[in-house]
């Protein structure tokens, strides 16, 4: 126990290494690293801005208020960023890069556990700037529905969070995997990875019947965020669901990554570099 | 000196005409495009699932209203279609092909050659747009209309107009572009501009939203800059929103643009390569 405590603390040291290498260098050129983080951020907001103002002539998005899906969309971006700074170098495209120029392959004669490396590989700090303006959008949605809020309800929000960041990572770690067999299909990830963040940020219901069942009964996204917000807001869930069903996204979330890390061991195994 | 081409000449000495060797540019810029058939059309699908996506959330809004600010419900899956159309083809989601030639110094040897800097970047992403059009454009739109149902432009007029708006839109699009990547010039990491200049672009040129869906103090704002004539023109023309001698004013508006983006990019342009310094090696 306490050998696997020394080394659980040794690796954590190590990705912390990694990633204070990574921040100095980002850091080296702050006025393009400011402008990098502003850019990053303009394209959320500009995102989300397009929403809100034209969410107002229209009334609501299918029933909901801009408070209500402010909830919903501040949940599932502020989780994504999360994310995004821990399993950045999962992503496809960072990780596909490195499987093409070889470097993939170096990791892998490292004495340093494979994970970490990999966790350790990709840290953006632009994207920091970024967890600011989701926590606003968050805030937003939850000082304009007509809700009491309770510690209960906090704690089920941030069990939604920790869920979303699990969902989001085993997206991420399935999309990073599939690179092992298609190099250049990068592209298809991002229907999985930015593809499911955005299908999250907004309520279920305003999509079509067969697209809503596979993204709750296949692909279990509904349950992180959208059936809380749904209890939250006193509204019954879809299909006769019990309101237990509201509680799983601490569940559901940390179970899709466990099965996506399986899923990395498979291709991993599979792996044979590409001749770089 | 790069503002003044010298004649193309070939086999013996032969004067081509001056639109030999941008059409040839063009030709090959068209052509690679069709490199990677598996790769577009993995991005075809993601186009789609974002598509769905936006169509939903589109409709959601329209609820049961047959009408909101000029656009039908119709009107609003036809302007997916679109964005989601010229998503490549216009380069929405941004572009850094020049600002990468400056700063590997490749740009130096495109100085080499016989034709006019602008017109050389010009020519070759008027054939990788027209490119991207065929390849990704066409389908997305016959996706849209199979799925949905498209509104088509209104008879021989509209297909003109539209034709019209839309090499406009590359044109005002394609000047910003390069005037964006040409920061490269003065800033060893420019990215953090072109970030910023696409997310400008994705709001401004009515990507994210049909523009006339935003209060009035917005669209009053966006109207004193080019973004709108890089895409909600081609849409509102299309749809109809814009049509007859209305259309042709939206026309002339753009055009006015392009001939303004161009004065500005070509000044930068001449600036930039003043201050290049191409290390050797």
């Amino acid at each position: 126990m306490a050998r696997a405590l020394r080394s659980a603390a040794h690796y954590l040291q190590l990705y912390g290494r990694l990633l204070g290498a990574q921040v100095r260098s980002q850091a080296t050129y702050r006025g393009a690293l400011v402008l990098d983080a502003l850019g990053t951020l303009l394209i959320t907001a500009a995102e989300f801005g397009a929403l809100a103002l034209v969410l107002p002539r229209f009334g609501g998005l299918g029933g909901w208020t801009l408070g209500e899906v402010c909830l919903l969309y501040g949940l599932a971006e502020l989780s994504f960023v999360l994310m995004d700074l821990l399993f950045g170098g999962f992503d496809a495209p960072n990780l596909s890069a490195h499987v093409r120029a070889g470097t993939f392959s170096t990791f892998l004669l490292r004495p340093v556990p494979l994970v970490v490396q990999v966790f350790g590989s990709d840290f953006a700090l632009r994207r920091v700037a970024r967890i600011g303006l989701a926590a606003a959008i968050f805030a937003y949605g939850v000082t304009h529905t007509a809700h009491a809020w309770t510690l209960g309800d906090a704690a089920l929000l941030a069990g939604c969070v920790l869920g979303l960041i699990c969902f989001f990572g085993g997206l991420f770690v399935v999309g990073g995997t599939l690179t092992f067999w298609t190099v250049d299909s990068v592209e298809a990830m991002n229907v999985l990875t930015y593809g499911g963040r955005t299908l999250i940020s907004y309520p279920m219901g305003i999509y079509g019947e067969w697209l809503r069942k596979t993204f709750t009964y296949l692909i279990p996204a509904a349950f992180l965020s959208y059936f809380p917000v749904l209890h939250l807001l006193g509204r019954p869930l879809p299909d006769g669901l019990p309101p237990a069903a509201a509680f799983l996204s601490p569940l559901v979330g940390p179970a899709v990554l466990a099965l996506a890390f399986a899923f990395w061991r498979v291709g991993l195994r599979r792996y044979q570099g590409t001749g770089t | 000196m790069t503002n003044a081409p010298a004649p193309a000449r070939v086999r013996g000495g032969a004067l081509l005409s001056p639109l030999a060797l941008p059409w040839a540019v063009a030709r090959l810029g068209f052509r690679r495009q069709f490199a990677y058939p598996q790769a577009a059309l993995w991005g075809l699908i993601t186009n789609t699932f974002f598509g769905v996506l936006r169509v939903a959330v589109l409709l959601a809004l329209f609820g049961t209203r047959p009408q909101v600010a000029g656009y039908t419900a119709q009107d609003a899956i036809t302007y997916t279609g679109l964005t989601q159309a010229f998503i490549m083809a216009l380069s929405l989601f941004g572009w850094t092909d020049f600002m990468r030639t400056v700063h590997r110094g490749e740009v130096a040897a495109d100085l080499l050659r016989p034709l006019n800097l602008l017109g050389f970047w010009a020519a070759q992403d008027a054939g990788r747009a027209a490119g991207q059009f065929v390849l990704r454009g066409l389908p997305m739109l016959l996706l849209f209309e199979a799925l949905w149902g498209m509104v088509w432009p209104d008879g021989a007029l509209g297909w003109l107009q539209t034709t019209l708006s839309v090499l406009l839109a590359w044109a005002c699009g394609f000047l910003f572009r390069f005037l964006v990547n040409c920061a490269a010039f003065w800033s060893p990491d420019a990215a953090g501009f072109g970030r910023f200049g696409w997310a400008v672009l994705g709001l401004g040129c009515g990507f994210l939203m049909p523009l006339a869906f935003f209060p009035d103090w917005v669209q009053a704002w966006l109207s004193w800059t080019p973004f709108p004539a890089m895409l909600n023109t081609v849409v509102e023309v299309w749809v109809g929103v814009q049509r007859g001698a209305a259309a042709w004013e939206a026309l002339g508006v753009q055009a006015a643009w392009a001939l303004g983006m161009l004065a500005v990019t070509a000044f930068t342009l001449h600036r930039g390569l003043r201050r290049l310094e191409v290390a050797g090696g």
